[in-house]
């Protein structure tokens, strides 16, 4: 029996970005954007909606006088990206 | 990248890919923070040294102040330039470890204006020698490690020794303690990275 694939995370840009934050305690969204490559309003949009379910955190603040976005994984994210692997295992009979 | 979706190879390759990149990205420690505290607090102990020597005037006790006035600013204004926006939790707890044994050295330091007699250098150096041995054992760097047990010998040291040249006790274990190791790590870093 396949486990479903959440689709919240089974998106390019949004596994990317959960990939990142899962490995870090927290990264700043210029970081996300140059390892995802992705274009500032896609990934604010996509962060955003990692946001509304809880999987991530978002803190805006200032860095010198310029200001900055951080993003951390929440524990909730961090139990759905490791059920997200698990159902990829099984699709891919890699348990 | 596209909000697209994908197959589960795609997913899976994305996935190690960027947990891969996000790993090269990470600073490593690269001794800076140490040659900074190392360097201020040599020179700054040094200078207090030379001036009680030759002036007896207890006034010039002031001096050790320069060294969070220098070192802070400092710490920040590096700090600020070398982060690449990512934080370990590792780096979180060195961080919170550090900040907290900043705050206790300065209260021990300011707890002079009401008992004269408190072992300041003792108490500092047994402080700043936990910090660099936790650290040190958190970033499993040996000769680090070595060091900071070595600073408590030298902390009991500065418990013996009751003249002014204490302070030399102090300015050599910085210097051993910190600026050694510092330049080792930043070196190490450096070849790394090259």
């Amino acid at each position: 029996m396949f486990k479903e694939l959440d689709p919240l995370l089974h998106s390019e840009l949004r596994l990317a970005i959960m990939s990142i934050v899962i490995t870090v305690a927290e990264a700043d969204f210029l970081s996300i954007k140059e390892q995802t490559r992705a274009t500032a309003g896609n990934l604010s949009v996509q962060i955003e909606k990692l946001k509304e379910a809880g999987y991530i955190e978002v803190q805006k603040g200032f860095l010198g006088k310029r200001t900055r976005t951080v993003c951390k994984i929440t524990l909730r994210g961090a139990e759905a990206f490791k059920n997200y692997v698990e159902a990829l295992k099984s699709y891919l009979n890699l348990e | 990248m596209e909000e697209r979706k994908m197959n589960g190879n795609e997913s899976l390759e994305l996935i190690s890919q960027m947990i891969k990149n996000t790993q090269s990205r990470i600073e490593r420690h690269n001794g800076m923070p140490f040659m900074v505290w190392g360097y201020t607090t040599v020179i700054v102990s040094l200078a207090v040294w030379f001036m009680l020597k030759s002036s007896s005037n207890y006034n010039w006790n002031y001096l050790w102040f320069l060294i969070p006035a220098i070192g802070y600013p400092t710490m920040m204004v590096l700090l600020k330039k070398q982060s690449n926006g990512m934080k370990t939790m590792m780096d979180k707890f060195i961080g919170y470890v550090w900040l907290s044994i900043g705050i206790a050295a300065f209260i021990v330091s300011v707890s002079t204006f009401i008992y004269w007699q408190t072992p300041v250098l003792f108490i500092v150096l047994l402080l700043i020698g936990s910090g660099t041995l936790i650290t040190a054992l958190l970033i499993q760097y040996k000769l680090l490690i070595f060091m900071g047990l070595a600073s408590y010998a030298s902390a009991i040291l500065c418990l013996i020794i009751r003249d002014v040249n204490v302070i030399l006790v102090f300015a050599a274990t910085f210097l051993v303690m910190m600026v050694i190791p510092g330049h080792i790590l930043y070196a190490k870093n450096r070849r790394n990275h090259v």
